[in-house]
């Protein structure tokens, strides 16, 4: 039994997560991410260390996704369909709708740029979400007998989830992407007092105190404002689904407020089917858009429109929605082109961007770019990047902590430097063991597993019945026979058990046999054992029998001569193990011989 | 190096070398030295660290360690071992003493940076790099280093330990192969002394009875066999060998799994699998003393090999065959009578493995169904392969996990117990029953292989993923009938069980998960791209609803099953077996023909996957000559056109631009070959300007040469190819006369020009051929074939691009830290 944990991505870094664990022998994977500042096989986790354990769909009993984001899920279909995992996959059902969305734009854009090896295709991406079985929240999972999983609320996207690993009393949480403060779409992530013995947690802002969501969002909306005012095109490279779905519903709030006449554009066709599942799955969105769901959609946008290619030439200001998010290829990277050269329009970038892209680029404040063909593109037009990511801070890591109770804390999806300074405070806070392994690094958390036992009524009447009232402060000793059976543990009186298993009972003595030096006949040493005992063991039942035997309590004693020493008597002292105390004592106290005989 | 890189690299190496400056993207340093890495492979090292001394200043910052982050710490050893592995380098940074400096003693390893595994894995990997010459050799035992490498094959990091373990083997080698008489003996003196201390280390680690330890040495040993092939890996195995044999004596083999894997790395070896050593008794030893999880990849294994005695392979086989046998035993009437050959026989080990828990025979019976199914597609498959029992077993699991079972043993009632619902058994034997349709059976097995698909495929408890090995296996079985009983010959077996299937098949199109619908769909498309021409295929589809409902799921709310319904009813239509929506039953339906109802999903479907599926489905028909699109087909053509062009997925795009490909390959006609026979043709042969004329009023040359300006590179790419086999065909160097200072040539050209510029501009209208000729000979399309082929991002990907957005970086990072989804 206990719990091992190899972080292959995400740890002591916030790259690809994918981990895996193993508690009391059922191996679990946790997140299959991709990094997406490679275009070979770095980008996905080295899966050559499960694999040299075997055929992998016998080795993994199952993977699990936290959420959408491609971070977490984007290697899932090399996994399954290249790598060759055909076991079971769990995730929640809108990380199962939009998953796929996901991971359909990444190989588009992938394939669209080119030069991208060892890629998966469409149809894998299908083959694999046929593999998927939806989790609901609260819902436990049996994987397979022994094998449960169930999610928790994670706020962070839409349909995030933290997951609960248990195998018979030993249970792991991971917590995957999560946020501790509602925002404008999500609730805040929740758990109950699971008392885990392993959590596993993200630790991206380990020693961030984060300002609210609300006020970056409010200063995006002032940057929009402020460039269409001015007659400014205003362009938003995102990915297909997720952030870009959230700023829509801001500036369509925005706009609505404000009544703002100037045009807002979607350009990908992908728009109808994710807002489709933010309205599919409202009740994964926080509580004020469900209230308001009734009188009006948030996702239904009277504002924005599906952009066409020509609307680019338009002039005048407008705000386009363009995919890929990075500014790598396609549609956004050529609206970048066109509207790059006038200062009075604005492109803001709400995701991080990896190098080698335009996007990372122009964030670290190149304004001279090189285009194909030598030619140099001067970017007149504003710059901003804006952080939306909805990750729990420090206090947030504490509050979840707090929450579930765990033995042991594990920290992933962070810096180390971060990590380290929370793992002091954790340990110091909440006096559990913390623990943040690198990439490859192996946790082995030894558990000491707690069995249920239940106890027969009868048992407990018997106790009761000695005048003894059950006392939490005061534990004490209770007899009692254990019955194992299909892996339910049972405390019995001895009676029952004999009973219920149709056993006989079997008597068990122990026997001793002591050397007296004593001529005398044995019916007369016999009688001297007996006066000897009596003056000894007042409080005792000492009985001389008609036999020759003396009893004390189930204690037998009986004299024989020796077979060579006339003048030594053998004593034979037998007694059950109820007496067992009592029969030692009684050996020792012969063994040290009688007192004289009154002469 | 390209000379701009040459001049950025001063500022990077000072950038790297300040400790003050942050460097939050690990991938830009992993990125340099895959840089590095291809100079080198090309350039002379030591002249690279010469022309730019400004590595040697980063190197030698490297030694400053106090000041130097882990990060540039472990990247200024992988570089340095870059550089040293070309042999004059080497010296030159010896002479520096830079070398030892970095990964002598007097290194990180006494630091705390030395805690980091990236910084032991950089010192791994560095040297791994460098020790490629002899000098090298002498180099790593005078600096310490074979100790340290011994100390990291125990490393907290899976990623060190293994690093370290094939640095260890490269030492070795490099070490033997160095020695001018590789005649190596079983005395110490025998052996060079770093490869000496290497043996020893191995035999201790060998000797020490800790696991960890001991599968560490196994590894190592696996990983020299596995790569080196001299003779002296022999004289090696000879020293190791009794420590290694007397790892399987006692009573539990703990590196069960390492041991196999070293056995087997042997045995591949051309040094021990020809000559006549004790590797087979071992390996029949091992397999005997392991349990039956862990014996099951060595027999896999020992199977595989190309040259093994028979008596070890037939024992290999037996293992591998004992968990199905005991399948058989537990359903047999009578105890012994599995049938399966002799020795094959249940053993008592097996049986109580597979009655402990649901795990453990779920574990070993899909193991042994897995590696049997690997076997059966193996060309040197066992020979006599027991293919009637195989099926039998494999039904017989089946039927244990579907409850249709009735055992008669007790240990047949307890499998039913254990098997009872279980997914994982039930996807594997799906799996195996589905490759075993490769070989023969008895009608009877075949009949019963029907029945048992059936009940699966009819079972309301079959889940998803089960139903869709189900169905893969059906197809397997039902492609091997026919196989078997040629195209003319109808399978006896085939048509009752067609008769039984569309109605399950109507069942499952109809099923609330997307995943059946749609694995049902794919199935169909299959099934009916082999039979859809056979007189009882035809019957039994069409007597069922399944073309009426495939009809309906065009309008499924998935789009996964949207884009399989329309490759399914392109393929019915295809073969005439498409339901027309008309007559008093679908008094609703609007008589809208099939192209056209296509027509419709292309115009208005919101995803791309139908959109894609309907134009490869025109592209097919027009491929085959499908009557549907013989109809008014120019009038069709210039319909999809127009709607493909304007298409925001660019996939679709690229389809249409493979339908124009065919459009425009069956307008030209054959190309003329000088070599071919001269056959009277069909059709007369349409002239360039002809053809040109249909390509305009099909609007396909609009679509083209807009999809040439196409942002996303593909479509452009495509519409390029288009366009050169149109100007190779219409306008080569004679033939028809272009219209070079035509007022409209002029007007194209610039409309052209605007979309090149990312402008939309005007539709091009109606072209006369002599403006087309003249416009396609203006474009330089092969310079345009030569930019597309290139990468959309590699001027971004290039070093150059990737020093300066480095540099750039150092300012602009302070801002905003490295963040994520």
């Amino acid at each position: 039994p206990g719990s091992r944990l190899t972080p292959t991505g995400a740890g002591q870094d916030v790259g690809r997560s994918c981990i895996l664990v193993s508690v009391a022998g059922k191996n679990v994977m946790l997140d299959c991410g991709m990094h997406m500042g490679f275009n070979d096989d770095r980008r996905f986790p080295d899966f050559s260390y499960i694999t040299q354990n075997g055929r992998l769909t016998d080795f993994l009993d199952c993977v699990i996704i936290s959420h959408f984001h491609l971070d977490h899920c984007g290697a899932l279909p090399y996994f399954s369909e290249m790598v060759g995992y055909d076991g079971p996959i769990y995730m929640t059902p809108p990380t199962q709708a939009i998953c796929p969305i996901l991971l359909e734009d990444y190989r588009k854009i992938a394939v669209d740029k080119k030069g991208e090896a060892n890629f998966f295709t469409s149809q894998m991406i299908k083959d694999c979400m046929k593999k998927v079985v939806a989790v609901h929240l609260h819902q436990t999972v049996q994987v397979d007998d022994e094998l449960e999983i169930k999610a928790y609320y994670a706020g962070h996207v839409l349909g995030a989830a933290m997951f609960q690993i248990k195998v018979g009393s030993e249970s792991v949480v991971y917590t995957g992407d999560y946020n501790m403060t509602p925002d404008r779409h999500l609730g805040a992530a929740w758990i109950d007092r699971c008392r885990p013995n392993l959590l596993i947690t993200e630790s991206t802002y380990a020693t961030t105190i984060r300002d609210s969501k609300r006020c970056r969002e409010r200063d995006f909306l002032k940057k929009v404002h402020e460039t269409v005012e001015r007659g400014g095109k205003v362009l938003i490279p995102v990915f297909a689904l997720g952030r870009a779905q959230e700023l829509c519903i801001l500036l369509e709030t925005f706009w609505e407020r404000m009544n703002l006449k100037a045009p807002i554009y979607f350009s990908t066709g992908l728009t109808e089917k994710a807002n489709h599942y933010y309205k599919l799955f409202i009740t994964w969105t926080n509580q004020k858009i469900r209230k308001t769901f009734v009188q009006r959609n948030m996702f239904e946008f009277k504002h924005i429109k599906a952009f066409d290619r020509a609307f680019a030439d338009n002039p005048g200001p407008m705000v386009v929605f363009a995919t890929p998010g990075m500014l790598h290829a396609g549609q956004s990277l050529q609206i970048f082109r066109k509207w790059a050269g006038n200062e009075k329009n604005m492109v803001i970038m709400p995701g991080y961007c990896v190098q080698g892209t335009v996007g990372h680029k122009i964030l670290s404040g190149q304004r001279k770019l090189e285009m194909e063909g030598r030619q140099v593109l001067e970017v007149k037009m504003q710059v901003e990047y804006m952080s939306f990511s909805a990750h729990a801070d420090a206090k947030g890591i504490m509050q979840l902590i707090g929450q579930a109770e765990p033995e042991h804390v594990l920290l992933v999806h962070g810096e180390a430097k971060k990590m380290e300074f929370l793992k002091q405070k954790i340990e110091q806070e909440f006096r559990v063991n913390c623990y943040m392994p690198a990439n490859g690094e192996t946790v082995t958390l030894p558990t000491s597993p707690s069995i249920p036992v239940g106890i027969s009524l009868g048992l407990l009447k018997r106790e009761m019945a000695q005048g003894m009232l059950p006392d939490a402060k005061r534990p004490r000793l209770l007899q009692g026979t254990l019955i194992m059976k299909d892996s339910n543990f049972r405390l019995v009186s001895s009676e029952q058990a004999l009973k219920e298993l149709g056993l006989a009972e079997h008597q068990l003595r122990f026997t001793c046999r002591v050397h007296l030096h004593d001529a005398r006949k044995e019916q007369e040493t016999v009688m001297r054992v007996y006066s000897h005992l009596k003056s000894i063991l007042k409080d005792h039942c000492v009985q001389h029998l008609p036999d020759g035997s003396v009893t004390v309590e189930s204690i037998l004693i009986q004299a024989a001569a020796h077979s060579e020493d006339p003048g030594t008597k053998v004593l034979l002292v037998s007694w059950t193990y109820q007496d067992e105390e009592l029969g030692s004592y009684l050996t020792s106290l012969l063994k040290k011989g009688l007192p004289q005989a009154p002469s | 190096m390209d000379p701009e890189c040459s001049r950025l690299l001063p500022a990077l190496c000072a950038v790297l070398a300040d400790p003050r400056q942050p460097m939050t993207d690990d991938t830009c340093l992993e990125k340099l030295l895959d840089w590095f890495k291809t100079v080198t492979e090309t350039e002379s090292s030591l002249l690279l660290l010469q022309e730019n001394p400004c590595l040697v200043e980063l190197l030698s910052q490297a030694l400053k360690f106090q000041d130097v982050s882990s990060r540039i710490l472990s990247f200024s050893l992988r570089l340095a071992g870059i550089f040293a592995a070309q042999e004059n380098c080497f010296q030159f940074l010896q002479q520096g003493e830079l070398l030892l400096g970095l990964f002598g003693e007097a290194g990180p390893l006494g630091l705390p940076a030395w805690n980091v595994p990236s910084v032991r894995s950089g010192w791994i990997q560095g040297l791994c790099s460098l020790a490629k010459h002899p000098s090298a050799e002498q180099f790593l035992v005078d600096c310490g280093a074979v100790d340290t490498i011994f100390s990291l094959q125990e490393d907290s990091s899976l990623f060190v330990a293994s690093a370290a373990s094939q640095l260890l083997v490269q030492v070795l080698s490099l070490s033997i192969q160095g020695r001018a008489t590789p005649q190596l003996g079983s005395s110490d003196g025998d052996w060079p002394s770093c490869a000496q201390s290497i043996v020893g280390y191995l035999e201790e680690s060998l000797r020490s009875g800790a696991t960890p330890q001991i599968t560490q040495a196994l590894k190592v040993l696996t990983t020299t066999f596995g790569r080196c092939h001299h003779s002296w890996t022999e004289a090696l195995w000879m020293r190791l060998s009794p420590l290694v044999t007397c790892l399987l004596e006692k009573d539990t083999v703990p590196t069960a799994h390492s041991l196999a894997d070293l056995f087997l790395s042997m045995a591949r070896s051309p040094t021990f699998g020809s000559s006549d050593c004790d590797l087979w008794v071992t390996l029949a030893q091992t397999l005997s003393c392991l349990s039956p999880t862990q014996a099951g990849p060595l027999a896999l294994g020992i199977l595989k090999l190309h040259v093994c005695p028979q008596a070890l392979k037939t024992q290999a086989f037996d293992v591998l065959l004992q968990p199905l046998a005991c399948v058989l035993e537990a359903a047999a009437q009578v105890p012994g009578s599995s049938g399966l050959p002799d020795g094959t026989g249940s053993n008592p080990t097996m049986a109580d493995a597979l009655l402990a828990s649901t795990s453990s025979c779920a574990a070993l019976l899909c193991q042994s169904l897995a590696h049997l199914g690997e076997l059966q597609a193996l060309p040197h498959s066992p020979r006599p392969w027991p293919q009637v029992l195989l099926l039998e077993a494999t039904m017989m699991t089946l039927r244990f996990c579907s409850g249709s079972a009735v055992p008669i043993s007790s240990v047949g009632g307890r499998l039913c117990g254990i098997l009872a619902s279980c997914i994982r058994v039930q996807r594997a034997a799906l799996d195996f029953l589905g490759m075993l349709s490769q070989g023969t059976g008895p009608q009877e097995s075949v009949t019963q292989v029907f029945a048992i698909l059936l009940e699966y495929l009819r079972s309301p408890e079959s889940s998803p993923t089960v139903l869709k090995k189900a169905f893969q296996a059906t197809l397997r079985w039902l492609l091997s009938m026919s196989k078997a009983c040629g195209s003319n010959n109808p399978d006896p077996h085939t048509q009752p069980f067609l008769r039984e299937l569309f109605p399950v098949m109507q069942k499952r199109l109809c099923n609330p998960c997307w995943e059946v619908r749609d694995s049902a769909l794919e199935f169909l498309t299959h099934l009916t791209t082999h039979w859809g021409g056979q007189p009882d295929f035809r019957e039994a589809l069409l007597a069922s609803d399944v073309p009426e409902l495939t009809q309906q799921l065009l309008q499924d709310p998935e789009a996964y099953v949207r884009a399989s319904a329309v490759t399914a009813m392109g393929q019915l239509a295809s073969q005439g077996l498409h339901a027309t929506p008309s007559g008093p039953e679908h008094p609703g339906a609007k008589q809208k023909s099939l192209p056209q109802e296509l027509l419709h999903i292309l115009s208005l479907d919101s995803e791309g996957f139908p959109r894609r599926a309907v134009m490869q489905v025109f592209t097919q028909w027009l491929q085959d000559g499908h009557p549907a699109m013989a109809e008014d087909l120019e009038q069709f053509m210039a319909r999809v056109f127009q709607v493909v062009s304007r298409d925001l997925d660019w996939e679709v795009r690229v389809q249409g631009l493979e339908l124009a490909r065919v459009f425009l390959a069956q307008t030209l006609g054959p190309p003329d070959c000088p070599y071919a026979v001269a056959l009277p043709a069909a059709t007369p042969p349409t002239s360039p300007a002809e053809v040109l004329r249909t390509l305009g009023r099909v609007q396909l040359l609009e679509f083209a040469f807009r999809a040439l300006f196409d942002c996303d590179r593909p479509v452009a790419q495509k519409s390029c190819d288009l366009l050169l086999l149109l100007r190779a065909r219409t306008a080569p160097g004679g033939g028809l006369q272009g219209a070079e200072c035509n007022p409209e040539a002029v007007t194209v050209e610039a409309a052209l020009r605007a979309w090149q510029a990312g402008e939309q501009g005007q539709p091009l209208g109606e072209l006369v051929p002599e403006v087309v000729v003249a416009i396609l000979r203006a474009l330089d399309l092969e310079g345009l074939q030569a930019t597309l082929a290139e990468s959309s991002d590699h001027v971004e990907q290039s070093p150059r691009s990737l020093l300066q957005d480095m540099l750039a970086a150092v300012g602009a990072l302070g801002g905003h830290e490295a963040d994520c989804y």
